[in-house]
């Protein structure tokens, strides 16, 4: 047994507030992995997302949800895909690994990014000001996903729910990233 | 002060009363007053000063295109010179101030400058400024600066908050008047998505001026119905005090919208939103603007623009004056008299410059056909006119019009034309229109009301249909198409006195001709010269009116005289809206490394390397500079062992089944053989063959790499990287993933570092030097089973390891290895230690990877391959980058060693002259070594390989002062690596 024992932090601390009409909140304990499609591999990678997850891989900007709600499979690029895991995996990459084997190319990006979930019905009128995104409901539909720039942070903006949006951003620069965020709530409600 | 100057009706809520004051006097007003409204109901005419002579002013219209009624609005910090009193949103407690004047605004000194008028013509400072020479700076510039502007800034910060934002929208309806409402009428009712903005606080345009009826309602009636029914649909966003400023590339316009400069406070919310907005259409509905009529003394306080007495009349129940004159060349001027008239407001006179049948019925009012005005008196305030007749009339307001201009200038911000249209006597907009946008209404022309409204709900009919949408059932509506009927009339000719044509900036008609006289032909030289058209209101009162005379001077037509270029802003856009929320620490986002929060508990300094805070040092109680802390933490790690935090260090993934490939044809170097568990320094080039970037790159597995790169060019190398794998071989199997942020990694360094490391590793790895030798690397785990990697490489010329952790176990790690290090005596280093150690050891960094050096600049020459080719391979090696006496990287140390090394100083041969010509390389890093007692550096000197134990100078020529130092190796610390090795 070692002497020593790391312990994890959240880059946030778990942040979660409460808007009149909005809710902001960190996504802890969610498994991010970045997979990267084979030169011509993309039959294979299908195959194992419709196998192992009941899921049909989505095209470029769409995202899909398993039915157990456990899995989003993102599609970022034509060789792209991101998956979020809401099980609580300790070790994603290697759950994915042993589904994926030699099919496609694991990276665990947990740590990269900081996930952040807004919500409410003030979600969009916050988020008009700091994303140029257009988040008009029948524009931007439920399971639509979007790589823009917020206050000069790389974002990767998800719509998961009617009034939610998830907020994916470099883990650096979180805090920098919840302030903008926060900033946008507190000038609209 | 008492409101006498109210009359009966008016938008305006009489039920409250707001108090405001003007240069300290209290007054009062109504909601739904502006402050020009305001100040004319309480019997206020004289409000500011002209700009170049100080003559008295008063408000001449009641909209943006206010070129006189400019005021201080607030105090203190929030100050805000330069606001149109006619756009400001009268609240409770309003403080206005006048500007621009040297003592009282009644009795201004600088109004002398109106006695030196004959002296200051246009182009005075042009042609007076211009010597001797030597007064330019201290006697020209600080009389100019002292007396050029308007307002005063409160030189404080700015204590109010902005805010940006982003719009979309289908079509975007800019200017909220009769074409506009019917336009968003059209598409709302299509179930487009609709935006619809207007400059003012309510919309409605001119209907809220008029006395019009549609559908034998009152034109304002009618807008809060049609508003009514726009509000009840969620596809229709209504943004009232908003001005579209710009139009701008794709469809996209910005707008600024004045949240809450109607209310005393913001309450901590923006108090200004700069919107971007995005629309597949766009329709320009702004209406248009009346011009006046130039002749003598046309700038006195009381005349006006006859429009905007309608204005102040029908929509906010004041009359600019009791016994009013009018003066028109159009049938519109003529609805001045008869509305003021309805109302009891005593006419003396309406005067035409036609020979026409009289319009209108006037009671009690002289008719002067084919007459002018020549002339009137009233320093402060109008008392009479002098017509071209003779005849002298009494009156407190003069209500001029000339005619309308449609607001044309977005239409041209895209450097469109607009085109002349002789029928109305102005401009309409031209056929080269920011894409997918129309005109409609007054701004494209059509000057009546009921072509406005069904020229703007049919072009947003046609828009709709272009995009798909069902065009909405036909308008019908009930309302009259006035007449506006209009004879050019452009200056009263036979007036002796200045005519003023832009009354912001003091430009006369004496002023157009004589700036043609001296040659100005062109329109923009015109502006310039004479600053026609210039500043907040942008002429948008007096440019036609100047053209018509420059086309009088030059004999052409108006059209071929032509126009100066729109621009955006249509209106002023304050900084503070432009900067948004991007101030002080706010500026731009901060990256923060995984123990920041360690190092910050422990005193560190910080630096900004690009977006990140890196700890420089780390100061201990008695350390009085930061030489003593630096020094103290280079001495520690090379006696024992340091910890630096190495996180922001780009990191890429690399994987592929042709990821060894693709390195081989990015690096100088060959890592098609590199080992699985191997790690190898490696040198990019761009293209032209000059080296950008270095760092190691570490090989996990057959298919599996992680790329190290430097911090400041970590985004550069993946986007390099990016386009190389995605069109220069897109048909290598290679994916690149960023992971800088997903890693938390810290050299661990000093001869004491593997037993640190070994204290904290997993006991089932051996890491002797056998087993896990110079340049290894490993995924390991540490603490008991959590996963890391670890690297054996060197930075600072010691035993060293990198050893990374995922990023949320960062602050752990630190805080773990400076408490298992104890025993070593750890110390922690910040960035300094780092840069004197790599120093000492001769490793390039930023300061020698400067965009110019080439591999043989840096002494690795040797590292490029043969055996293979790589990106900038071919034209690195042509001859100019490869001559026999180029810059090679060597270090230096003074020849006396008390002397301290300077970065930038230029070598110099001795007995050489320190010139150009002489100059022979330049010093690019310098540092005191705590290792060597002196100060050392490295730098580019002309074959300065060949050249060790030469002695040549350092010469500074900022600082004037010149060393003499000996060219060494750059290694000066264990110049074999064998400490890396043991």
């Amino acid at each position: 047994m070692s002497e020593y024992c790391l312990e994890p932090a959240s880059v946030l601390d778990e942040y979660k507030q409460q808007f009149n009409g909005a809710e902001l909140r960190e996504l802890v304990d969610v498994g991010k992995v970045s997979i990267a499609i084979p030169l011509k591999g993309e039959e294979e990678v299908e195959k194992v997302l419709a196998d192992h997850f009941g899921i049909a891989i989505p095209t470029v900007g769409k995202s899909v949800l398993s039915e157990d709600k456990m899995v989003r499979v993102i599609r970022l690029g034509n060789d792209q895909l991101f998956v979020l895991l809401f099980d609580q995996q300790s070790d994603p990459r290697s759950f994915l690994a042993n589904k994926f084997g030699n099919v496609a190319y694991l990276t665990d990006q947990s740590d990269s990014w900081v996930g952040l979930e807004i919500r409410g019905t003030k979600a969009r009128q916050a988020l008009e000001r700091i994303c140029m995104v257009d988040l008009h409901p029948e524009v931007f539909l439920e399971d639509h996903i979007a790589r823009t720039l917020m206050e000069h942070l790389g974002v990767l903006i998800i719509r998961n729910g009617d009034d939610s949006f998830v907020l994916m951003s470099a883990s650096s620069s979180a805090k920098s990233f919840l302030h903008a965020i926060i900033t946008s709530i507190r000038n609209v409600v | 002060m008492t409101q006498y100057n109210r009359i009966d009706g008016g938008l305006i809520d009489r039920s409250r009363v707001l108090n405001f004051s003007f240069n300290g006097k209290q007054m009062q007003a109504h909601p739904g007053d502006t402050l020009a409204s305001a100040l004319l109901a309480n019997g206020q005419k004289l409000v500011g000063r002209s700009f170049k002579y100080h003559r008295p002013r008063g408000i001449f219209s009641a909209g943006s295109e206010e070129p006189n009624a400019m005021v201080q609005l607030r105090s203190g910090a929030y100050l805000e010179p330069n606001t149109k009193a006619t756009v400001v949103e009268l609240f409770e407690g309003l403080s206005a101030t006048s500007q621009n004047h040297r003592g009282s605004l009644e009795f201004d000194l600088m109004a002398v400058n109106d006695f030196l008028a004959p002296f200051l013509s246009t182009g005075f400072y042009y042609k007076t400024f211009m010597w001797p020479k030597k007064f330019w700076e201290k006697l020209y510039e600080p009389i100019i600066r002292t007396s050029a502007g308007l307002g005063k800034l409160s030189l404080q910060e700015d204590p109010d908050c902005y805010d940006k934002g982003f719009l979309h929208c289908d079509l975007l309806v800019i200017g909220g008047g009769p074409a506009g409402i019917s336009a968003a009428l059209s598409a709302g009712r299509s179930g487009a998505q609709v935006i619809l903005a207007d400059e003012d606080f309510i919309i409605g345009g001119r209907l809220n001026s008029e006395v019009y009826e549609i559908d034998q309602m009152a034109g304002s009636d009618w807008v809060l119905t049609a508003k009514a029914e726009l509000e009840t649909m969620d596809n229709v966003r209504i943004l009232a005090r908003t001005t579209i400023y710009g139009a701008y590339d794709h469809g996209i316009f910005g707008a600024l919208e004045r949240c809450n400069d109607h209310l005393a406070s913001t309450n901590n919310k923006p108090r200004q939103i700069l919107w971007r907005i995005y629309s597949k259409r766009s329709i320009l509905t702004a209406g248009s603007t009346e011009r006046s009529i130039a002749f003598g003394n046309n700038d006195r306080p009381g005349v006006m623009l006859a429009g905007s007495v309608r204005t102040y009349v029908n929509r906010f129940g004041v009359a600019p004056g009791k016994q009013v004159a009018i003066f028109t060349n159009n049938d519109d001027g003529w609805r001045t008299a008869t509305d003021m008239a309805a109302k009891g407001v005593s006419i003396s006179a309406v005067i035409d410059s036609r020979e026409i049948d009289p319009r209108a019925k006037i009671s009690g009012a002289g008719l002067f056909l084919g007459a002018s005005v020549v002339d009137t008196t009233g320093r402060k305030g109008i008392k009479s006119i002098t017509l071209s007749n003779g005849q002298t009339i009494e009156c407190d307001c003069l209500a001029v019009s000339g005619g309308w201009n449609p607001n044309v200038h977005l239409s041209g911000h895209q450097r469109g034309r607009p085109e002349w249209r002789e029928d109305i006597a102005t401009f309409v907009p031209g056929k080269q229109l920011p894409v997918g946008m129309a005109c409609a209404g007054a701004a494209n022309g059509n000057l009546t009301l009921n072509s406005a409204l069904h020229d703007g709900y049919d072009i947003a009919g046609r828009q709709m249909h272009d995009l798909g949408f069902e065009v909405a059932k036909p308008l019908t509506v009930d309302a009259e198409d006035e007449s506006c009927e209009i004879t050019p009339f452009w200056h009263v000719k036979e007036s002796r006195k200045r005519a003023w044509l832009d009354l912001q900036n003091d430009v006369t008609v004496k002023d157009i001709k004589q700036s043609n006289l001296e040659g100005f032909r062109s329109v923009e030289h015109l502006k310039r010269y004479t600053t026609l058209g210039m500043a907040t209101d942008q002429g948008k009162t007096a440019n036609i009116l100047a053209l018509a005379i420059m086309a009088e001077c030059t004999g052409k037509t108006i059209p071929q005289t032509g126009t100066t270029i729109y621009r955006p802003p249509y209106t002023p856009v304050p900084m503070g809206a432009m900067a948004g929320r991007s101030r002080g620490k706010d500026f731009r986002p901060f990256r923060l490394t995984p123990s920041h929060q360690w190092a910050e508990q422990h005193g560190a300094v910080f630096v900004e390397t690009g977006n990140w805070l890196r700890a420089q040092w780390y100061p201990r109680r008695g350390e009085t500079t930061w030489r003593q802390s630096v020094d103290r933490e280079v001495e520690q790690t090379r006696k024992s062992v340091g910890i630096c935090d190495v996180t922001t260090l780009g990191k890429i993934d690399i994987q592929g089944r042709d990821a060894a490939e693709f390195l081989n044809k990015v690096y100088v170097n060959g890592f098609a053989k590199l080992a699985v568990g191997k790690t190898r320094y490696g040198l990019m080039l761009r293209e032209d063959g000059i080296a950008y970037d270095d760092g190691t790159t570490a090989r996990l597995g057959e298919h599996h790499f992680v790329m190290t790169t430097t911090t400041a060019n970590a985004v550069l190398v993946f986007r390099r990287l990016e386009f190389a794998r995605q069109c220069l071989w897109p048909d290598l199997d290679v994916h690149l993933i960023s992971i800088t942020d997903g890693w938390a990694q810290y050299a661990v360094a000093g001869p004491n570092s593997r037993g640190l490391i070994r204290k904290i590793a997993d006991k089932e790895y051996d890491l002797s030097n056998e087993a896990f030798p110079f340049m290894a690397c490993k995924e390991i785990s540490i603490c008991g089973g959590t996963l890391a990697r670890l690297f054996r490489i060197s930075f600072s010329g010691e035993l060293a390891y990198e050893i990374a952790v995922p990023t949320r176990f960062g602050g752990s790690l630190m805080e773990i290895l400076m408490e298992a290090g104890k025993e070593f005596d750890v110390v922690a280093y910040g960035t300094e230690a780092l840069g004197v150690m790599r120093i000492e050891k001769g490793h390039a960094a930023g300061n020698e990877l400067i965009g110019q050096t080439t591999a043989l600049n840096l002494g690795l020459d040797r590292m490029v391959s043969s055996k293979k080719d790589c990106i900038g391979k071919v034209l690195s090696q042509r001859d100019a980058l490869n001559e026999e006496d180029a810059n090679r990287l060597v270090g230096f140390r003074p020849v006396d060693r008390s002397h301290q090394l300077v970065a930038g100083a230029h070598f110099i041969s001795k007995g050489n002259q320190p010139v150009m010509l002489n100059d022979e390389g330049w010093m690019t890093s310098v540092c005191f070594s705590p290792t060597l007692g002196h100060s050392i550096g490295l730098g580019f000197i002309k074959r300065g390989d060949q050249r060790k134990g030469e002695i040549v100078r350092a010469v500074n020529p900022i600082q004037n002062s010149e060393i003499e130092v000996e060219i060494v190796s750059p290694h000066f610390v264990d110049p074999e690596g064998e400490r890396l090795r043991v």
